[in-house]
């Protein structure tokens, strides 16, 4: 049961007629009893909303950022209904439209649509439909929710893909397939060809040159076929907020152009997002499906805040990589955490892989650092340096270890591991 | 497909009804019960009080006797008046002059008034004063010819006195001003009483009271107990400065007011649907834990750490500037990087690896001369 604006200002002009007319209580009662009358009609000659037949159809999926399109179809067997609609979703999933007007007359139906921008990764459920039926006269009218449900999943943005184009290029030069005068550079064998002037004399098969009357050239290219798995630690270290977003979002980032260079590249890679439990699992998608499988899979992981357990990363990742792999781990780069719980376990991986650790750096600590105005800030400068020097220190360790550590800023941490990836593969440690 | 929440109105009313029904029938109970037993009036001298200051007592000894009592706090009954009753005013509230005058002017036959203000002596005794003259409580003889008080002989009696004319009977008091006076005008009797406390629960046993009030008041049959209270009805035409402030109509007009306020809070207090909940998730500063040890640092005032931090950065900085070996000894990092710089050996020694500093100045100027060693280091 609601009353409209009609019905107070019935009541207000109630009171100017018990001011004028009748200054008593049955003038009182007189202008309750009108208002009750009219508001209790109305209430009798409102369609009913819980008799409405609703239904969806629309997105089920939108990258973070980017508008959902969710239609609704709303049939009224019923008497006429008229009023307002409202399709409610939590605050994150970005409504965009205010709520809807119907004019629904016996036996129609209506197509409304609600469009979503999400705020927030993951799934955003629908949560009710309320309508608001208001009787013929507009005094009073009725109340009633549906549920309808629907789920529109938030996808990572996957901001860093302007990046993708200038690695790809980098990629065709490792490749040799770009023009150039210099070798394919990489270590596995590619294919026979004859020599022209300018190529690196290096590079000659004699034996292949015995056998013809030309001079033959072999030409390399880097490997293919290699293993990389992607490994997102999803723990407490990756709830830190850095610039606006989480650790965690701005290693998907990177996981995301990670992937799909190596994907380009010929190699196949998995995918595991890992704290306490397994959270996220991408087992060598085809080519093609590597993309949409990991950012489906991504989207509804959020940082947990327990410890990650890197003996459950080291023997997930074990259990998955038969041949010796690229393994990058996600992870914070947090001295205490590395030291006590990650280096114990980690021996068996580096034996047998390759490993890069890369990190989100906050650049917070570095303005800290250098900002010494005052005695606060001084004492937050030594706090700050002693944080670097820590992560310094530790880092060191890992790479004795034979680790790679990538430990940049969010804006740059996608495109440095992709540089990482590109250097290990012309270096032909894969 | 969709499905509605909650109850139609049919299923509220069969959910509902039964609650509805027990809730109802207690309701309804208790409130018989309460219009059953509840006393008409209370307070001070009720005829309804067993309290100590109430007069429960003297009305059941007055019904023993064969007089109705009819207590009530409402002025319509003190000024329908009537001829053989006898109208009681205890010494409660105030009324208005014209009120006053209003219960004058409506034909009691017998006025019993305990403790009148002076308004309501001037409207129903006239005559009789205040004399502003308090007696102490005590056992007093009655002192005159009255009958009901020579029947009830000694009484405990004290408190307002007054001077009346000679035509009044006037006892119990002491010898100028009396606690006890009747007054006959006409066919009506009127009685005033100083003395409250007389009649009351606590001191009706004592001596003769009880005597006196019945004698007194049970000249008649029926006994309307009049409470008066703080209110006073509506004024006519007496104009001058009893006018009131407010108009009557002001009232209704509020109260017409409130009720619209009423419909306009439901109009714009209705929500279009719940309040959607929202998972947030946990988000943490991730430079929280340096800004909390920065904070520590500073509170601790642990300049020797801060200093040994800032250093350590320092040196660290300094190593990869000059190509220093990381391990080197610090008589070789001095010597470099003095070299380098120009600076005395002995100072940059006591720059680089010296004592803490020993206050918050000392820690602020250590943190400039090694910002200022390494712009020196960076830009020879």
């Amino acid at each position: 049961m609601v009353v409209t604006g009609r019905a107070g200002v019935l009541a207000g002009l109630g009171v100017l007629f018990v001011a004028l007319v009748m200054p008593s209580w049955s003038g009182i009662g007189l202008v309750v009893a009108v208002v009750l009358l009219v508001c209790l009609l109305d209430l009798l000659l409102a369609g009913s909303p819980r008799r409405l037949q609703l239904s969806r159809e629309g997105d089920n999926a939108v990258r973070l950022g980017e508008q959902a399109v969710v239609t609704m179809l709303v049939a009224n067997p019923g008497r006429r209904v008229r009023g307002l609609l409202r399709d409610a979703w939590p605050p994150s999933a970005g409504v965009q439209d205010p709520p809807h007007k119907l004019d629904l007359p016996t036996g129609e139906r209506r197509r409304l649509v609600t469009r979503l921008i999400p705020t927030r990764r993951g799934d955003r459920q629908a949560y009710r439909v309320t309508i608001r039926s208001i009787g013929p006269l507009g005094f009073a009218g009725r109340q009633g929710s549906h549920r309808v449900p629907w789920t529109v999943r938030a996808l990572p943005p996957f901001n860093s893909r302007k990046h993708l184009p200038s690695r790809l290029a980098r990629l065709r030069e490792l490749d040799g397939r770009t023009a150039l005068l210099v070798r394919g550079q990489g270590t596995e064998f590619d294919s026979l060809r004859d020599y022209v002037p300018g190529d690196d004399v290096r590079s000659i098969d004699w034996r292949a040159t015995a056998r013809r009357s030309s001079v033959v050239l072999r030409t390399w290219r880097p490997e293919r076929d290699r293993q990389v798995a992607i490994v997102i630690d999803s723990g407490r270290m990756s709830a830190g907020r850095v610039g606006d977003a989480p650790r965690l979002d701005h290693a998907m980032d990177a996981a995301l152009l990670l992937a799909a260079l190596a994907t380009r590249a010929g190699d196949r890679v998995s995918l595991l997002a890992c704290d306490s439990a397994v959270r996220a699992d991408v087992r060598r998608p085809a080519p093609e499906d590597v993309l949409p499988s990991f950012v489906n899979a991504l989207a509804n992981v959020d940082a947990e805040l327990v410890q990650t357990d890197f003996r459950v990363v080291v023997s997930q990742v074990l259990e998955r990589l038969r041949q010796r792999s690229l393994v990058v781990l996600l992870t914070g780069l947090e001295p205490a955490v590395i030291e006590e719980s990650m280096l114990p376990v980690i021996g068996p991986l580096l034996r047998r892989h390759v490993v890069v650790l890369a990190s989100v750096a906050d650049p917070r600590l570095a303005e800290m650092e250098s900002a010494k105005a005052d005695l606060i800030e001084v004492y937050g400068a030594a706090s700050a340096a002693r944080s670097r020097l820590d992560r310094e220190r530790v880092t060191a360790i890992l790479s004795r270890a034979g680790v790679t550590v990538v430990d940049e800023n969010p804006d740059h941490i996608a495109p440095a591991l992709a540089d990482t990836y590109l250097a290990l593969k012309k270096a032909g440690r894969l | 497909m969709s499905t509605p929440v909650g109850r139609s109105a049919v299923e509220s009313w069969h959910v509902l009804r039964t609650p509805l029904l027990i809730t109802g029938v207690i309701v309804l109970g208790v409130i018989a019960v309460m219009i059953a037993t509840a006393a008409r009036t209370s307070g001070p001298f009720s005829p309804d009080s067993a309290e100590p200051n109430g007069a429960r007592a003297l009305a059941a000894l007055l019904e023993d006797h064969g007089v109705q009592v009819t207590g009530t706090e409402d002025l319509d009954d003190a000024v329908a008046g009537g001829q053989d009753r006898t109208l009681l005013i205890a010494p409660t509230g105030s009324l208005s002059r014209y009120d006053w005058s209003r219960i004058a002017n409506a034909g009691w036959s017998h006025l019993v008034l305990i403790r009148p203000s002076d308004r309501a002596l001037e409207e129903l005794a006239p005559g009789i004063e205040d004399a502003s003259d308090t007696l102490s409580i005590d056992s007093r003889e009655p002192d005159c010819e009255l009958p009901a008080a020579v029947k009830a002989g000694t009484v405990t009696v004290g408190g307002s006195s007054y001077s009346a004319p000679p035509s009044a009977q006037t006892c119990y008091g002491d010898g100028i001003n009396h606690t006890v006076v009747r007054v006959e005008t006409g066919d009506r009797i009127v009685d005033v009483i100083g003395s409250a406390r007389t009649f009351t629960n606590a001191q009706l046993a004592e001596n003769g009271n009880a005597s006196l009030a019945l004698n007194l008041i049970g000249t008649h049959t029926e006994v309307v107990w009049y409470l008066p209270q703080y209110e006073s009805s509506a004024y006519e035409e007496d104009g001058g400065e009893e006018q009131p402030v407010v108009p009557p109509s002001v009232r209704y007009i509020a109260w017409a007011l409130a009720f619209a306020v009423f419909v306009v809070a439901l109009w714009r207090g209705r929500r279009l649907g719940p309040v959607v909940p929202e998972p947030l998730p946990v988000i943490v500063h991730a430079a929280e834990t340096t800004e909390g040890r920065a904070r520590l640092y500073r509170r601790s005032r642990a300049r020797d750490r801060a200093a040994a931090a800032l250093r350590e950065s320092t040196l660290g900085k300094l190593h990869k500037l000059h190509g220093i070996p990381r391990r080197a000894e610090p008589t070789a990092v001095v010597t470099t990087v003095a070299a380098r710089t120009g600076r005395d050996p002995a100072m940059l020694y006591e720059l680089l690896y010296g004592y803490p500093p020993l206050d918050d100045a000392g820690l602020m100027s250590l943190s400039y001369e090694l910002d200022l060693l390494i712009q020196e280091a960076e830009h020879p």
